[in-house]
């Protein structure tokens, strides 16, 4: 911690956690500062009273402290984050009502793409909005240094739960939690602490074994072939996947409510994580697309919120590792399920780590070139819906929606997330669109459903089997 | 040893410490995630000095299964 004077005020200043830091060195070397924008959309179908709305947003800053978050930066370049103690922005209001709804989706996407100022100043933006058909809501803009999907979806359900019970003169929420005490948590186990130690030793056991891991790319194995190829290596068994062109966009399939229950169901009586059962369906999909390679990695996101503290502090605490999987043909769907549900659970224990680190010795291991890796995609499996289950919250039709800020670090990233209206599957494939076509996506997501649903029907079914019919 | 579990348990999920048993399951009844789960067993590692395996978690469902995969560990 360290003080500075900010506006004739002295204030405790801490230093950035891991998953902040992540953040911070992606937008320090990409030109596009929006790629840290999240631009997201929360609406319900009835009729809304905007000044109380209004209120309850101010509430809901005075509780969710990372709402009220700034950054600055030391003279040799460390950035540092305090917290302001009140926020009393304007909150504006926009009418869409008579809009087309694509137009609105466009405009809301432009806002998304323009970047925050870095430093002193606040690090998103609310706006109340009123969409066409009935439908009014918020529009949040946050920036990922402060806030992940886990705190953008807290925050909307506090708003909501806020709003309702001064509606309806019910009681209020329960209280937030203090993101201070989160953050300091976390630099404690920075701080050299003997739980940093152990994850250190695991993930130094993981770089530097034997068996080199296999990079397989979503697009088949022209990418690591062409690469094998100029740099005279038939060898080579990871590849480069960064772009100068950072450009992306978002696409989004849905998968029906019945075949999404039977996914849940499946994972419910079987006692198997649906992310678990996710990370089986893609790593076999790239299993196929790279002549039925078993050693599969993927990027999996850990949300690192297990406590109270975490659940209820906001703030930003995603850290992604690669989870490897080497799984042979004549392995069941199930007990391949169950390798790599024991492989993410070694992952959740080790997943305090700093990730950079990782990466960052991990390739000076292997002697990486710049942007050189092993996993093409990385995946998120987000729980949370944005429907509260709060009693003062009326049953109303809600609506949601995530928006572009239209440039992306890493060439594909899907998100699975329950759908806020029927709680079905949404797979939003975030890409680069100089990396993958929206047909190659649809293909993409085409073998996924097709594992998935093969495999869950007859779950004695061995991989090798599942390969060979899909 | 089962005043230690309810300590821990409550500081992951709203639960009162009256409605944990040792039959309580982790999942269907205390409403913790794999990550949760995961990151309790952490917990207790730290604070009853274990170390747990990732496969044999696996098999833990209940509050009573832990305790007892708990003290086997500690050879009680």
């Amino acid at each position: 911690m360290k003080e500075f004077t900010v506006n004739g005020a002295v204030l405790q200043c801490y230093p950035l956690t891991a998953a902040q830091r992540l953040h911070n060195y992606t937008v320090k070397y990409c030109p596009f500062h929006q790629i840290l924008n999240i631009g997201s959309g929360l609406y319900i179908q009835m009729e809304t009273d905007f000044d109380l709305l209004r209120e309850a947003i101010y509430v809901a800053y005075e509780r969710f402290d990372c709402m009220r978050l700034r950054f600055l930066k030391d003279t040799d370049d460390t950035v540092y984050q305090y917290l302001v103690p009140t926020e009393d922005r304007e909150i504006p209001f926009r009418d869409f009502s008579s809009w087309q709804e694509e137009d609105v989706k466009r405009e809301l996407e432009g806002w998304t793409k323009i970047p925050f100022k870095r430093f002193h100043s606040p690090m998103n933006q609310v706006v109340m909005i009123k969409l066409p058909d009935g439908y009014n809501g918020i529009y949040l803009k946050a920036d990922h240094m402060t806030m992940d999907s886990s705190s953008v979806i807290s925050f909307y359900r506090d708003v909501l739960e806020i709003y309702c019970a001064k509606k309806y003169g019910r009681a209020f929420p329960k209280p937030m939690q203090s993101y201070i005490q989160a953050l300091e948590k976390d630099l404690a186990y920075e701080d050299n602490s003997p739980a940093r130690k152990k994850d250190e030793a695991f993930w130094m056991e993981q770089i530097t074994c034997e068996n080199e891991p296999m990079y397989t790319d979503f697009n088949g194995m022209g990418r690591l072939i062409t690469q094998r190829r100029e740099n005279n290596n038939p060898d080579q068994r990871s590849a480069v996947v960064v772009s100068v062109n950072p450009e992306a966009s978002i696409s989004v399939y849905s998968l029906e409510k019945e075949p999404s229950d039977q996914l849940m169901h499946f994972c419910e009586e079987n006692r198997i994580p649906m992310v678990c059962l996710l990370l089986m369906g893609l790593r076999t999909t790239l299993s196929k697309f790279n002549n039925n390679e078993k050693d599969v990695s993927i990027k999996s996101c850990v949300a690192r919120r297990g406590t109270l503290l975490e659940k209820r502090s906001g703030g930003t605490r995603i850290h992604f590792f690669p989870l490897r999987t080497i799984i042979e043909p004549e392995t069941t769907f199930m007990d391949a399920l169950k390798i790599i549900q024991a492989e993410q659970n070694r992952l959740f224990r080790h997943a305090n780590f700093d990730p950079i680190e990782y990466t960052m010795r991990r390739s000076r291991y292997r002697k990486f070139r710049p942007g050189e890796s092993y996993e093409s995609i990385s995946l998120t499996y987000q729980p949370l819906t944005l429907k509260s289950t709060d009693e003062s919250v009326p049953d109303i039709p809600y609506k949601s929606h995530w928006y572009s800020n239209g440039v992306a670090a890493q060439p594909l990233y899907l998100t699975v997330m329950h759908r806020v209206e029927d709680n079905g599957l949404n797979f939003s494939f975030e890409y680069r669109k100089d990396a993958v076509t929206d047909y190659e996506m649809e293909y993409l997501y085409y073998y996924l459903c097709r594992v998935l649903f093969r495999g869950i029907e007859n779950s004695s079914r061995t991989v090798g089997e599942i390969l060979d019919m899909i | 040893m089962l005043e230690t579990f309810k300590k821990l348990i409550c500081d992951y999920v709203e639960v009162e410490p009256d409605e944990i048993t040792e039959d309580s399951r982790f999942i269907e009844d205390l409403h913790f995630n794999s990550y949760d789960f995961v990151d309790f067993l952490g917990a207790l590692e730290t604070e009853l000095d274990i170390t747990v395996d990732e496969q044999e978690i696996l098999e833990l469902h209940t509050v009573g299964d832990a305790i007892a995969y708990v003290k086997k560990l500690k050879g009680e």
